[in-house]
């Protein structure tokens, strides 16, 4: 019986020790609360800015730019439900620019500002096969109305990027004065130099899990200003943005994330990168399997494919029992499989998505993980389509 | 051995794994999402999954969630929408049992290793010789023997019913001794994927255009009440029929949806000698029952079983002892053995007259 072979990064990273090591202190014992004036709370008060100064940096912006959130998800919702309200107290008409592939953090919190205000539309911009945003129909949606431009920098069920600067180039040139964006960079942080590629963008949404750091952990990241009201006001913390005691081991967790990942992420990206390859031909030649989305750029540890004829369900039982932890596309509630709506927006055939799978590296993934996988994933595919 | 137990999230399926689990085998949860919109049923919502969860989690088993979502709404849901529109009155809970937990859960169980599946359902595996039957449960207000009447002796030969054996209060006691949160869960209730609190018609209505229908006494010829929906109503119906002008009750005979007409009639006038099938929907237990064999019937999940002779010949039919209320089209009714009146013999869907 084969080690544990975590294939799933990407749905949670390992947690780092040095996460763990910054955490602790913040864990026990007196922890002041950071908003008042004795000795313990300037202690934390000083442990949060001085994380804030390193997810800032992460992210390239300034320390003031950094709110911190309880939860990606919750980030997302405050850039969209936060920008929107304030948005509609200005103005007659409130439109929400989307893209179809969109994580539920995102596109769940769209639809359900366009069902609860009459004067919020919501328009979805779609996407070619590889799941790349179609810029002219972008451009076609912008108007004045335009609140919030969100596309997420990269997909995090196929790995898929997005072209940041071609999409904020036609959300500033559209408009007088541009249109305000968001991006959930929540998949790509792990990869991806965010201040180079999320540089033309106003709001940028992180969280700590995906980057081996505590869940319950996030931010929302304003390079830009752009007028928000808070969706949990509470007791204004966060400068007026959210509310509510902020999490000091949650954010220096976060923090340690970040610049751990970043001192990792170069090396981890190019040896990856490698896996990728090796991943994609070895999969290729598996007869039913397809490689999602091949020829487009993807996050260096994503590999996603389409098993023909099978059922995910039966896939990841059957892997899981061989020690191989994957996913396919995103769980719903209830924990079953979901069918995917961004394969679905790929124009995927529903008999092909039905067995979607995705694997996602990270740091620890070692070369004989890799040649384990192979060999397991080839004899499961097997199993399940015997050769005629 | 190692058996895959379907799991609802309700009191029977969380015994029936915590049985398998103490007579050493190997056994995972599964239950199946197959219902993607809301549901209060007390079947299938996010709820009774976390339910299910949990009762394994406390058992210790590795439990699994499948989605048949897309199945379902084809196999299920979207011909209860048909033959509502055509005037029949379906059962989809048999065709569930039919196509999905009773097919596709077995094929795949095959598939994943299983050597078995096991369900909570209150209804027994007989043997006769070396043949599998299937066989009421012992308790009398639960049995199910008749939702599983089309199962074939394939699938029952690889099928563990643990708790068939047991009155529901016996379960339960059981669930408690095992330490379960289910132990006095409510027994579902009406199909999962109709929501108790808005029921059928706006579930039909919200997929397609319903018929309002002028209600037709029989016996004096005239109008005595109105429905909004013809497609609902069913033979045999009393539940909203007003009374004629005699005092007397009134029964549904007749409902023809083109014409915007349901006829109602006498209770008397309404009986049938025989009940007529789709000769394609029968199945047998064994070797096919034949022209001339008596059997014992029963013709909805509770219902008091009665007695008749097969017939063939231009069409499939049942004669019956004694003269009955008709069983709407759509239904079925199945047939258990004269000399075992417990064991079910075969089944038959009634056909549209």
């Amino acid at each position: 019986m084969s080690e544990n072979l975590y294939f799933d990064h990407a749905a949670s990273a390992p947690r780092r020790p040095e996460v763990l090591a910054a955490m602790e202190p913040w864990m026990s014992g007196v922890v002041g609360n950071p908003a008042g004036s004795h000795a313990d709370a300037r202690r934390a008060r000083r442990a949060i800015e001085e994380a804030r100064e390193v997810v800032a940096e992460f992210v390239g912006v300034d320390p003031t730019g950094v709110i911190f959130t309880g939860s990606g998800t919750e980030s997302c919702h405050l850039a969209l439900a936060g920008v929107v309200q304030r948005h509609r107290h200005e103005h007659e008409h409130t439109e929400l620019i989307v893209s179809a592939v969109e994580h539920h953090a995102v596109l769940a919190s769209a639809e359900l500002l366009a069902s609860t205000f009459d004067d919020v539309t919501l328009s979805i911009v779609k996407v070619d096969s590889d799941g790349v945003v179609d810029l002219d129909q972008l451009q076609g949606m912008l108007n004045e109305d335009c609140a919030l431009v969100s596309v997420m920098t990269a997909n995090n069920e196929t790995g898929v990027d997005q072209p940041m600067g071609a999409i904020s180039g036609i959300c500033n040139s559209m408009v007088p004065g541009g249109t305000p964006t968001h991006t959930d960079a929540i998949a790509a942080a792990a990869w991806q130099h965010l201040p180079t590629v999320t540089a033309t963008f106003d709001l940028i949404s992180i969280c700590a899990h995906k980057l081996g750091g505590p869940v319950n952990s996030g931010a929302l990241v304003m390079r830009n200003p752009v007028p928000m009201d808070a969706v949990m006001p509470g007791g204004a913390q966060e400068r007026g943005f959210r509310g509510g005691t902020i999490d000091v081991a949650a954010a220096v967790g976060l923090a340690a994330a970040c610049a751990a990942s970043e001192r990792d992420r170069i090396t981890m990206a190019d040896r990856c990168e490698e896996f990728q390859t090796q991943l994609v031909s070895a999969f290729s030649l598996i007869k039913g399997v397809a490689v999602t989305a091949r020829g487009a750029r993807r996050l260096p540890g994503h590999v996603h494919v389409t098993v023909e004829g099978v059922a995910s369900d039966e896939l990841l039982f059957l892997l899981d029992q061989e020690g191989v932890r994957a996913s396919a596309a995103a769980a719903c509630s209830s924990g079953a499989t979901a069918s995917s709506h961004v394969l679905q927006a790929m124009g995927i055939a529903p008999e092909l998505a039905r067995g979607a799978l995705r694997f996602t590296m990270g740091a620890e993934t070692s070369k004989s993980d890799v040649d384990e996988l192979i060999r397991i994933f080839a004899k499961t595919v097997h199993h399940l389509r015997p050769p005629a | 051995m190692k058996i895959l137990v379907a799991m609802s999230g309700g009191v029977d399926s969380s015994v029936a794994a915590g049985l398998l689990r103490d007579a050493g085998h190997d056994v995972v949860g599964a239950t199946l999402k197959l219902w993607g919109g809301a549901s209060d049923s007390g079947c299938c919502s996010v709820a009774d999954v976390d339910d299910a969860r949990r009762v394994a989690q406390v058992l210790g088993l590795d439990h699994h969630v499948f989605n048949y979502t897309e199945e379902f709404e084809h196999k299920v849901v979207e011909p209860f929408v048909r033959d509502h529109a055509a005037g029949l009155t379906p059962n989809p809970c048999i065709e569930c049992n039919r196509h999905i937990k009773f097919d596709l859960l077995f094929e795949r169980a095959e598939r994943l290793g299983f050597d078995a599946v096991a369900t909570g359902h209150h209804a027994q595996i007989a043997m006769r010789g070396d043949r599998y039957f299937l066989a009421r449960g012992v308790d009398d207000a639960k049995d199910q023997s008749y939702v599983l009447g089309y199962l074939t002796e394939s699938t029952l030969s690889r099928l563990v019913l643990p708790i068939g054996g047991m009155t529901k209060d016996q379960v339960r006691a059981e669930a408690e001794r095992l330490g379960l949160r289910t132990w006095n869960k409510p027994d579902s209730q009406d199909v999962c994927f109709i929501e108790a609190s808005k029921g059928r018609e706006s579930f039909l209505g919200s997929r397609i255009p319903l018929t309002p229908a002028d209600i037709i006494d029989v016996v004096s010829g005239s109008k005595i009440g109105e429905t909004s929906a013809a497609e609902l109503v069913t033979i045999g119906q009393r539940r909203g029929i007003n009374s004629g002008g005699d005092g007397e009750r009134r029964f549904v005979t007749r409902v023809d949806i083109a014409s915007r007409r349901v006829e109602v009639d006498r209770l008397e006038n309404l009986l049938v000698t025989q009940h007529v099938f789709n000769a394609s929907s029968l199945t047998f237990a064994r070797e096919p029952l034949r022209d001339g064999d008596r059997v014992v019937a029963q013709w909805s999940a509770h219902g008091r079983p009665k007695t008749g002779v097969l017939r063939s010949g231009t069409s499939w039919r049942l004669v019956l002892d004694e003269p009955a209320r008709p069983v709407a089209p759509g239904q079925t009714v199945v047939f258990y053995a004269l000399d075992d009146p417990n064991l079910v013999e075969g089944a038959a869907v009634v056909a549209a007259s």
